[in-house]
């Protein structure tokens, strides 16, 4: 770069400034993150961060990257409109001025975005409160934003050089724009104005969807690059058309080979993303978990020694797995889904010897397997390029020795399930949060069957000393060593082929509640949230009611019970000894959510409650206009430990009255009693009410029906022995739902026995 | 620096030909006044000598160079302002100036700028936006940029079009000046503007030269083809002549109608003059016209 191109960059820059679509694309630029706090959500989850910086930050992306494509648009077609091009075209050909204009806008560009972050920020961290975090703050603004403005300049410079004309230009750019907000919007890959952005989380870190937006970003960029360097080809020259200015400008062939290699990088990295498995999108499709297991043959027990790199966001491992064959082995054959293409492997093959064997292990597809070795020595493995469920299988051989030790190296960086593309985020590893399941923590068996030990495990998990590693179950980690690079490596012992485990910055309190053990766990962002909305006497006040009223949760041992909060997962789960809260149900917002709660630690309770009624016993997920859902016989739950805490008067006030009134309120609605005019309605109104609706029949309308239930019933008691019976019921496997109908036949009523018509007269 | 033009064509997709086989040699330091009506291919003959058009045939080289080679040899030595250029408006006239003085690649830009603007007499407009400057001051901004740096060549399409009569004399003198020591290429259609400052014209119709050489001699081409007459007198006599709407007789081309107290006095030119023409010492605008007038009859 010399000095001459650097102060003609600096000019024309200048010039830009000083013209008045480029001040009005600032503004507008500058003035988009309103829309994303009042207009439009791009996430649909419920954090402060979701909330108050990855919507501001898109919508910012999306409106800057239309106003900086349209300005490029407009500031290419000046030299040409105000006939200035005739004089500079005579001192230098219009390629070199292609290469001053373009980085001219991507300066001002990268300007605004700063000038955008600076001057969001006091607002943004206003509005976030105490978890906000500066390192999300930045990167989401220079990913979502700041990336998105070059592409719109480089898409729309692309059109314009092409065609030359200023409408045909603005066509294909809004036009291009316009897929991507619209048939592209589902396709992480393809949405380049609007990234893929369901959630932020508040308490943890976000590296990896950042990492996702930042990669499809700079895809596009190579493309759009590419596409650029292309229409530069075009440039008309000697007042030519199109085609012969490209036949005359080709003839430098830098020009064409550097665009068609910024395309091909492009499309091989869109074509080799990393982020996002290959798996079968069928999801009734379960193969891997129907293959045959080996005769002759059973696993005695495993190793593992897994080390997440938490600054690349890669796992490395080790795992070990211990066989031993029966007397009378008869070698089978790996019978189940072909390698390549998931079809069925003929059937098996028996012998009268023992002969080798393929074991099968789930490993998660973003991993390299680097080697197997059976007692010592390599043995042939491959790994399928067939993928479900977000695992590959690993096949590797089994010699005919009577023991054998199976040790498999792998590592990589771990990809997401593609069915979940559009949600990604959940193989977060940094050092300050990570979750490995299954075969992203050690290849998962799949094809040998276990002796009387359950396939016993002993895990190492080497992490960063700050962080704290909570194994999803009843097991009881334990640090063995501290290492002087600032890790110390934990060990626990578990049973099964998988495993999850989580480790991050967490504080732990332990809670002593309806005879269980309580070790509660949540992020130390969230401290500060936490003990402002009462959270061990919350957790405390839920699980002895709950434990008293209903029983222990199924999913616990009885006696000890992890409360883990997740990073932002869209649900939580439950399992043996362990139960999952998404870290969204106790933002500051949903904290103070009056239809949870008048306080903060009411909503706690409400979420916890959840434990009971959602996970321990599932509702069928709800269509929106259906009122059952597990929110009715939660807010009804909370309403009475509220009664018990508070008193009756102070429930009925904060409760059964806001129920009725919104209940009221509701059936008076335009749009309830005319339905036929809410089609009328633009779409995104539609939803806006209807939204609104499902809220009030499932936190209002569904709480008031079973509370007129209790009182047709005999009253509260009479209500809990029946909820008590129905949360212990037997459950059927093929449908493991609570449903109405359920709770109607239990309370021995009609569902017209709860028309809410008659309820001023109980 | 020398230009030599071998048999140039010129033809616009549209079918128009502009320039056919042209063949012309220029050499600084000259001052060369390209003349003829709208159409004759001026335009085009400066766009082609500028690199912003491509010849159908014939060649063009710069120095013994081919254009086509020395594109960028070209674009650094050369002053030029078209005919209907645009300027920047939201600029000041410095902005404009030290804009194109970067394009230009000057090692002292800001010199430059202050020369070329006391050049056109634009230093107390200098920091006005050029949206707010006159017709006349934009046609001085692009006179201004086409002196930036004192070029070698300096390629000047129609430049006093919209200035007034004593702005029009100040730049033909400062065009002369310029000449000195360079080639300065001026296309124009007003005969004052070369008249007194060319050391060579050249005389383009309908795509073809039809003279190359000195005013001087382009003035003796007319000698003895221009007379005077007075209307009233001759009136009876001049019917029938070509010229006015006859087809007998020598072709008469009235170049002036004088009204004076005796009556209208006309000035002509003619291959053969009539006999109640008055024989008169060409001007240069006669020689032009009568140029033209040889070629239409021709």
């Amino acid at each position: 770069m010399n000095s001459n191109w650097l102060r003609l960059f600096l000019l024309e820059w200048k010039r830009l400034l000083h013209s008045r679509p480029a001040q009005l694309a600032i503004l507008v630029s500058a003035a988009s993150p309103l829309a994303g706090l009042f207009l439009w959500r791009s996430t649909s989850a419920d954090t402060m961060l979701s909330r108050y910086l990855a919507d501001p930050a898109i919508a910012a992306g999306t409106a800057g990257g239309i106003a900086f494509g349209l300005l490029t648009i407009l500031e290419l077609d000046r030299p040409s409109s105000s006939r200035a091009g005739l004089l500079t075209d005579s001192v230098v050909p219009p390629h070199t001025m292609a290469l001053v204009r373009l980085p001219a806008l991507l300066l001002a560009a990268a300007l605004i975005t700063g000038l955008t972050m600076l001057l969001w920020f006091p607002i943004l961290r206003s509005l976030i409160g105490p978890v906000f975090p500066c390192t999300d703050y930045i990167l989401a603004f220079l990913i979502f934003m700041g990336l998105a403005l070059p592409l719109g300049i480089l898409a729309a410079a692309s059109a314009y050089q092409a065609a030359a004309r200023t409408d045909l230009a603005l066509a294909a750019f809004l036009a291009f724009a316009f897929l991507s907000l619209t048939v592209w919007a589902d396709s992480w890959q393809l949405c380049w104005l609007n990234p893929c952005v369901w959630a932020l989380s508040d308490d943890f870190t976000n590296f990896r969807i950042f990492r996702s937006v930042a990669y499809m970003r700079l895809t596009w960029l190579g493309a759009l690059a590419g596409a650029w360097t292309l229409s530069c080809c075009c440039i008309r020259r000697y007042q030519k058309g199109c085609f012969a200015s490209f036949a005359l400008n080709v003839r430098r062939i830098r020009r064409p080979a550097l665009a068609l290699l910024l395309l091909l990088g492009a499309g091989a990295a869109y074509r080799l993303q990393p982020m996002v498995d290959h798996g079968n999108p069928d999801q009734t499709v379960m193969s891997f978990f129907e293959l045959p297991f080996l005769d002759g043959i059973v696993c005695t027990g495993r190793t593992a020694k897994v080390v997440p790199d938490t600054s690349a966001g890669t796992v490395t491992g080790t795992a070990a797995y211990q066989f031993r064959r029966s007397a009378a082995a008869e070698p089978q054959e790996l019978a189940g889904p072909d390698p390549q293409t998931g079809q069925q492997l003929p059937a098996a093959q028996h012998t009268q010897t023992p002969q080798p064997q393929t074991a099968a292990f789930g490993i998660n597809p973003g991993y390299t397997v680097f080697s197997v070795q059976a007692n010592g020595k390599d043995v042939p493995f491959s790994v399928s390029s067939y993928q479900e469920f977000n695992e590959a299988m690993l096949t590797a051989e089994l010699p005919a020795d009577p023991e054998i030790e199976l040790t498999i190296e792998y590592g990589g960086f771990p990809q997401e399930n593609r069915n979940l593309s559009t949600m990604q985020g959940n193989m977060e590893i940094s050092a300050e949060y990570l979750c490995l399941e299954h075969g992203a923590m050690a290849p998962r068996l799949m094809n040998v069957l276990p002796d009387e030990g359950n396939y016993p495990a002993d895990i190492q998990i080497t992490l960063p000393s700050s962080m704290t590693l909570i194994p999803f179950g009843p097991e009881t980690p334990e640090r063995i060593a501290r290492h002087d690079d600032g890790t110390s490596t934990w060990e626990y012992q578990y049973h099964g082929t998988g495993g999850i485990c989580y480790a991050g910055d967490y504080i732990r309190q332990d809670i002593q509640a309806g005879g269980i053990s309580i070790e509660f766990y949540y992020g130390r962002r969230h401290q500060a949230v936490m003990e402002a909305a009462g959270a061990p006497q919350a957790v405390k006040a839920a699980v002895d009611y709950c434990t008293s009223h209903y029983g222990s949760l199924s999913f616990g041992s009885g006696k000890a019970l992890k409360l883990i909060q997740s990073r932002v997962l869209g649900g939580g789960y439950a399992a043996d000894g362990a139960s999952l809260l998404d870290e969204a149900d106790f933002t500051a917002a949903n904290l103070s959510d009056a239809g949870k709660g008048t306080v903060p630690g009411e909503v706690m309770i409400h979420e916890l409650v959840h434990q009971w009624w959602g996970l321990a016993n599932m509702f069928a997920p709800s269509d929106g206009t259906d009122p059952w859902s597990a929110e009715g016989l939660t807010v009804y739950t909370t309403y009475r430990i509220v009664q018990e805490q508070y008193g009756s008067a102070y429930a009925q006030e904060h409760y059964v009255r806001r129920w009725q009134q919104a209940v009221d309120d509701y059936y008076q609605d335009f749009y309830v009693r005319f339905p036929e005019y809410l089609e009328m309605l633009p779409p995104e109104k539609q939803t806006e009410i209807t939204n609104r609706s499902s809220y009030v029949r499932q936190y209002c309308e569904m709480p008031l029906k079973i509370w007129k239930a209790e009182k047709l019933v005999g009253g509260e008691a009479a209500m809990d022995q029946i909820l008590k019976q129905l949360f212990q019921r037997e459950l059927d496997p093929a449908y493991p739902y609570l449903t109405y109908e359920d709770f109607l036949d239990a309370c021995g009523l009609r569902e017209e026995d709860l028309d809410l018509d008659s309820i001023i007269s109980l | 620096m020398d230009i030599q033009i071998q048999n140039l064509t010129m033809t616009y997709p549209n079918g128009k030909q502009a320039l056919r086989g042209m063949t012309l040699e220029l050499g600084a330091p000259s001052f060369v006044g390209l003349l003829g009506p709208n159409g004759a291919g001026k335009s085009t003959l400066l766009k082609l000598l500028s690199a912003a058009l491509l010849p159908t045939s014939g060649s063009i080289t710069i120095d013994g160079i081919p254009l086509s080679q020395a594109e960028h040899r070209l674009r650094s030595r050369l002053g030029y302002l078209p005919q209907d250029f645009g300027l920047f408006d939201e600029l000041t006239a410095a902005q404009f100036l030290d804009y194109m003085a970067a394009l230009k690649q000057l090692r002292d830009p800001k010199a430059a700028v202050k020369n070329a603007l006391s050049a056109v007499n634009l230093e107390r407009q200098a920091r006005t936006r050029i949206r707010a400057l006159s017709g006349g001051q934009r046609q001085r901004v692009g006179i201004a940029q086409a002196l930036l740096g004192d070029p070698p060549l300096l390629i000047l399409d129609e430049p006093t079009v919209g200035l007034d009569p004593e702005e029009r004399i100040h730049f033909r003198n400062l065009f002369s000046q310029a000449a000195q020591d360079r080639l300065v290429l001026l296309s124009t259609h007003i005969i004052e503007d070369v008249q007194a400052v060319c050391d060579r014209l050249v005389v383009l119709d309908q795509g073809r030269i039809l003279f190359s050489g000195s005013p001087a001699q382009l003035i003796r081409l007319a000698q003895g083809h221009v007379g005077v007459f007075w209307e009233q007198e001759t009136a009876q006599d001049r019917n029938g002549i070509p010229g006015h709407g006859e087809t007998k007789g020598p072709e008469l081309h009235i170049t002036a109608r004088v009204n004076t107290s005796q009556g209208i006095r006309c000035r002509a030119v003619a291959e053969q003059l009539p006999p109640f023409a008055q024989e008169e010492e060409p001007s240069l605008e006669d020689a032009y016209l009568y140029l033209l007038s040889r070629e239409v009859t021709g």
